[in-house]
């Protein structure tokens, strides 16, 4: 490297790291094992070492701008192998919450996401304006079976629990506050990464497009977590889980369409259930639910191969399983007959997608477009990341100890 | 001298099997007309080892012989007081190694047994070397080290002379702001406890301490040193003078041929005391008599200034470990320069590329200390960085526990790195370093720069021991600087027999490793007194009661045992002769292979005995194709190595016989010559690996044997051989896979030549 480095190592930034969940990070001691088992790090430069010491030292610039962090996709098989018990996956991970919030756009909403210490006026945010949206629409159900009538109404009929054109107005500038956000946030961190990053490597530089078709290709196929060793179940559960929410968003894209635009009342619950809109959405649903299942079932059993859950984590597994399991709880109830708790349930439901929404690009959800946005990077930049050759070693199953 | 002889032949192990068990007792009983022959299965068992004693009784046996397993096994139990007990090797040797009831293997067993015979027969009787020696043990050196050794050494019972330079007793350690706990969970540090140490040996009614006084001489050996203790003054540096003018002299003689050993009667240096008329003592001393001499003369910084690159004495801002240690004893660090506090600091290696070794600059203590002296900083500034940029992190043991508390410290910033240059930053001192972790040079603003020096045994540059010992004043060194012992199998040793050597001045130590190799040498001294007291060797052939004798009247005075002795046991009369102190004798017998007039020898271990061995093996005649080949091999390592190709069954030619010395060094060149008159059409010599690192347990014996060997070649011209009939080989003892290839290889060499002409004469 032609450029003189002069280290300025950060003790702040490594104390942020290790509070972001890499708490063994100073364990390391460079030995490599992370590098070697990992089966998807670039054999360039490969992490997950180099991230390592950059973390011990407090290397912020560095740490802040790799895109490698992203390549990771946390399956933990540096961390199962690692002699040392440093648990270079969970590093990984909290440089990723770091790189979330120092490039988010505002940067205060990247602080309220991820400061345990601001828990209470992060989730009291959405639960408020969901409230005041209620009080608006009338603070009461309204009368006779739920089933027959939708949860939104249109004055002046009183047919529905909340006044639709709240929920038209306050959530689309949720979505667009939250698309504009990351845009604006994942624009910064692409002129970081090509800023700090100069070299390029492997073939000559490509063009934003292309590169992201590709990356997009992975992410659509996951064809990554098929690498994985220790975690390798976790390939199905996310698959589960993208597709789920893939699912749902077309439904709830669909239905809004049709209802907000062309004033089709969508199929109530009386309606036949396979109704192909109907169907989409339930599968999705259970596709998406069940997915987080297994993940967090996971988390919480075999957390030494799942790989630890910071705060940042148990935010985000809170918003987007409370989304789904709050949505497929009021339908349920619904079909049992329950009226007021169906309408409670709903209400949480709203909240919990108006977090959704608005903390798209701050919480750990962002890692949807970070993580697109790195492999694009990197497929532009000509960094190579199929080592072509598979190493002809199986890690060992880690035995219950 | 004639011995009643009783051989026991053991059939156990498939010795029985293998071998035609009648003949072989018939060479016993007919060539040699033992008194008592019996053939039976596993003597070693206690019905078996009945009969045995039952006719050392009844038949007045004055040696016996068993025939059988390994010398190496059931030592204990063939052990039968004062009878001569002797072993022959028909177990690991013969059967398990060659073929069974073959010709040749038969041959093989019948000429261990001849040799095992004669050998026997040539045993002599001597009493051991009594005499009135002294129990006391002197430490030098008043440190941490010193006054541990003299304080175990006191507890159990034994007279202590604690002789220290300074005025006071404490040494190093008195300036250290904190040691290492050495208990458990060993992730802290405490206040070092020197100020009891220092009053502890102060109290103890057995530790006489002599501070401000150094030692002038010594004379004498184990048992019976006589040591003139004098206050410190300018004589030492006299005395330093003289002894590196001696040293230079001494080395300009081996440059120029290094051949005094075949140049008899050239002039001594000065130093060689024992010439010179007795000197007159007109100077305030006092004279101790001690049985052993703990060295502990500890350590000093190295001197860094001369390395331009790091800064050091250029900036007041660098500086080296010890210094820093004294500034964390102030409590806050601040900057020598301004006094300001200190946020950061480098702890940097004294690393020169141009130094091949590492331990010349860098030592796990080097590691340690940067640990703790990182932990000052951090523990009295939160917001603190320490860096540390190392060769080699060392953290022997338990140390890993307090590596790993300090690795957790997030303002500790490890990573490998050599120093490149050290200099004035825009707010402090820059340190640029390559070889980093962080896979780039780098450059680092800090406020303070540490260096950790090597340590330099004190004995490099100061004359401590002052011995009035033939071979020299001090003790011999290794390469790097350090006294030189067979380090891995006998710390503490050095190569004079009774002085030990403990603490830095051995190696670089930690204070605690300091107490444990402080009690480690008190130990050995202790074994010392008391062994010597009891006329027997020290180590490593620990309780042998043999020493050599000199037939002095004999003697030519070519001085090559009194230079080829590694433990300088040899000191020398005016005229030149040798004069033996048997106390310093290591019992390895180079002495005896050095003796071009062969007047020197063992009661058990001579130059005739083995010489006997040799001529009383069966040659057959050159029309048989049966060669023969004389194996003599170092008893330590590769005499274990052969035992192991035995227990391995690898199979090796029937044509050889080993013959165990105690050392390689033992080879004497008449050993060659009867082995080639008697028609052997081979020999070999299979000893340690020397150099630098030698495994040789009597330093430099196999190299000895090379060096005589390459001298052989006037024997073979005389007897018009050649001289590829000889072959010297190095082996380690793990290395027993390679004796067949070795042996076979060398039959394989001599099938090219015809057989040795001198057969039969």
């Amino acid at each position: 490297m032609a450029k003189e480095f002069v280290a300025q190592p950060d003790l702040q930034f490594t104390k942020d790291l290790i509070a972001a969940g890499a708490t063994d990070l100073k364990k390391c001691y460079q030995c490599a094992t992370c590098s070697v088992a990992c089966r998807i790090s670039p054999d360039n430069r490969p992490f997950p070492r180099k991230e390592m010491i950059w973390g011990q030292w407090g290397l912020k610039e560095r740490l802040l701008n790799d895109p490698d962090v992203w390549l990771c996709h946390q399956c933990n098989d540096c961390s199962v192998q690692c002699p040392r018990g440093a648990n270079p996956a969970d590093v990984l991970k909290a440089a990723r919450k770091m790189n979330i919030q120092n490039h988010s756009w505002p940067s205060f909403m990247g602080s309220l996401v991820g400061e345990s210490s601001l828990f209470v006026l992060a989730v009291g945010i959405p639960v408020i304006i969901v409230l005041l949206i209620v009080y608006a629409s009338g603070w009461s159900f309204p009368e006779g079976p739920v089933v027959k009538y939708t949860a939104h109404h249109l004055p002046p009929e009183r047919d529905g629990f909340i006044w639709v054109r709240f929920i038209q107005v306050v959530f689309t500038l949720a979505l667009l506050f939250g698309i504009a956000s990351l845009v604006i946030s994942l624009k910064r961190y692409w002129n970081s990464l090509e800023t700090y990053n100069p070299v390029v490597e492997g073939g000559p530089r490509r063009d934003f497009w292309t590169s992201l078709v590709e990356a997009l290709k992975e992410v659509f196929t996951h064809v990554t977590f098929k690498d994985c060793e220790a975690n390798n179940i976790r390939y199905s559960a996310h698959l589960l889980v993208f597709y789920g929410m893939i699912g749902l968003a077309v439904t709830t894209a669909i239905v809004a369409f049709n209802f907000d635009i062309l004033g089709l009342k969508p199929p109530s619950l009386n309606g036949p259930g396979t109704v192909p809109i109907k169907v989409l959405g339930n599968v999705s649903a259970i596709a998406f639910v069940v997915g987080l299942g297994i993940m967090l079932v996971r988390r919480l059993t075999v957390p030494d191969q799942a790989g630890g859950s910071s705060y940042f984590d148990w935010l985000f597994i809170f918003f987007i399983f409370g989304t789904g399991a709050t949505g497929l709880l009021t339908e349920l109830i619904r079909w049992a007959g329950g009226v007021g708790s169906a309408y409670v349930l709903y209400t949480i439901h709203l909240m919990f997608v108006l977090a959704l929404l608005l903390y798209l690009p701050f919480s750990k959800f962002a890692h949807l477009g970070y993580r697109t946005i790195a492999i694009a990077w990197s497929k532009a930049a000509g960094r190579k990341i199929d080592l072509g050759v598979k190493p002809n070693y199986t890690p060992p199953a880690k035995s219950a100890e | 001298m004639d011995h009643k002889i009783g051989v026991y032949i053991d059939t156990g192990y498939g010795i029985g099997e293998a071998l035609d068990i009648e003949a072989l007792s018939a060479v016993a009983t007919g060539e040699f007309k033992v008194a008592v022959c019996k053939a039976e299965p596993y003597w070693n068992e206690p019905e078996k080892l009945a009969i045995i004693r039952n006719d050392i009784a009844n038949e007045s046996l004055t040696a016996v012989i068993i025939a059988g397993p390994s010398p190496r096994v059931f030592q204990q139990e063939f052990s039968f007081g004062e009878v001569i007990t002797e072993r022959v090797n028909l177990r690991e040797h013969v059967v398990w190694s060659h073929p069974a009831n073959d010709e040749d293997t038969q041959m093989l067993a019948e000429d261990y047994l001849r040799m095992g015979i004669i050998k026997t027969s040539k045993y002599v009787d001597r009493e051991p070397f009594m005499e009135e020696t002294d129990k006391s043990i002197l430490v030098i050196g008043g440190g941490v080290t010193g006054m541990t050794a003299a304080l175990e050494a006191a507890k159990a019972g034994y007279q202590v002379y604690l002789v220290e330079k300074e005025p006071r007793l404490g040494g190093w350690a008195n300036s250290f702001h904190k040691v290492f706990t050495g208990q458990p969970p060993y992730d802290e540090i405490k206040d070092s406890p020197i100020q009891e140490k220092i009053k502890a040996v102060n109290d103890h009614d057995k530790i006489k301490v002599f501070t401000g006084n150094r030692v002038f001489s010594i004379s004498g050996a184990p048992g019976m040193f006589d040591v003139i203790i004098r206050p410190d003054g300018p004589w030492i540096e006299k005395l330093v003078k003289e002894q590196n003018e001696w040293l230079a002299a001494k080395k300009a003689k081996e440059a120029a041929g290094g051949e005094e050993a075949e140049t008899p009667k050239t002039a001594e240096p000065a130093a060689a005391a024992e010439e010179e008329p007795p000197e007159e003592i007109d100077f305030a001393h006092e004279t101790v008599r001690v049985g052993a001499i703990i060295l502990a003369a500890g350590w000093r910084p190295e001197d860094v200034s001369n390395r331009k690159n790091l800064g050091y004495g250029q900036y007041p801002d660098v500086v080296t470990s010890v210094e820093f240690e004294e500034i964390a004893t102030k409590g806050k660090i601040s900057r020598p320069s301004d006094g300001k506090p200190v946020n950061s600091i480098a702890f940097v290696e004294a690393i020169d590329d141009e130094v091949k070794h590492p331990l010349q600059y860098a030592s796990s203590v080097g590691s340690l200390v940067a640990l703790k002296q990182a932990h000052y900083l951090r523990s009295t500034n939160p917001e603190g960085k320490a860096f540390i940029f190392y060769e080699n992190m060392r953290t022997p043991g338990q140390y890993e526990k307090f590596y790993q508390t300090m690795q957790d410290d997030p303002g500790v910033f490890m990573s490998r790195g050599v120093p490149v240059a050290v200099g004035n930053g825009t707010a402090g001192l820059t340190v640029e370093l390559k070889d980093t972790l962080l896979g780039e040079q780098m450059k680092i603003g800090v406020d303070m720069v540490v260096i950790s020096t090597g340590m330099v045994p004190a004995t490099k540059d100061s004359a401590i021991l002052n011995l009035k010992y033939r071979q020299g004043p001090f003790l011999p060194e290794n390469p790097y600087g350090f006294t030189d012992s067979h380090f891995i199998c006998f710390p503490y040793e050095t190569q004079r027999t009774g002085i030990y050597v403990a603490g830095c001045v051995r190696m670089p130590l930690d204070f605690q490793s300091c107490e444990l190799d402080a009690a480690g040498a008190a130990l050995k001294a202790i074994q010392c007194v008391e062994l010597v007291a009891q006329g027997k060797a020290v180590h490593p052939r620990a309780g042998d009661q043999s020493y050599p004798e000199l037939m002095i009247t004999r003697c030519t005075q070519c001085k090559r045992c009194t230079e080829e002795c590694p433990f300088g046991m040899y000191d020398e009369k005016p005229d030149g002769t040798p004069l033996p102190n048997p106390t310093r004798c290591r019992r390895c017998a180079i002495c005896m292979g050095s003796c071009p007039e062969r007047i020197i020898s063992f009661r058990d271990h001579s130059v005739d005995m083995i010489g006997s061995m040799v001529k009383g093996m069966h040659v057959p005649d050159e029309y048989s194709e049966k060669p023969r080949v004389v194996v003599f091999v170092c008893e330590n390592d590769a005499y274990p190595a052969v035992d192991m190709a035995g227990i391995n069954r690898l199979q090796y030619s029937s044509f050889v016989r080993f013959i165990p010395l105690r050392c390689l060094g033992n080879i004497n060149m008449v050993w060659i010559a009867d082995a080639l008159s008697k028609g052997i059409d081979g020999i070999m010599l299979i000893g340690c690996k020397y150099g630098d690192d030698y495994q040789c347990h009597f330093v430099k014996g196999s190299e000895l044997a090379q060096y005589r060997m390459s001298k052989i070649s006037e024997t073979l011209q005389r007897l018009v051989l050649e001289s590829e009939r000889i072959e010297v080989h190095q082996l380690s003892i793990d290395e027993y896979h390679r004796i067949p290839e070795i042996v076979d290889a060398f039959m394989e060499t001599l099938s090219g030549f015809d057989p040795n002409p001198y057969k039969g004469f």
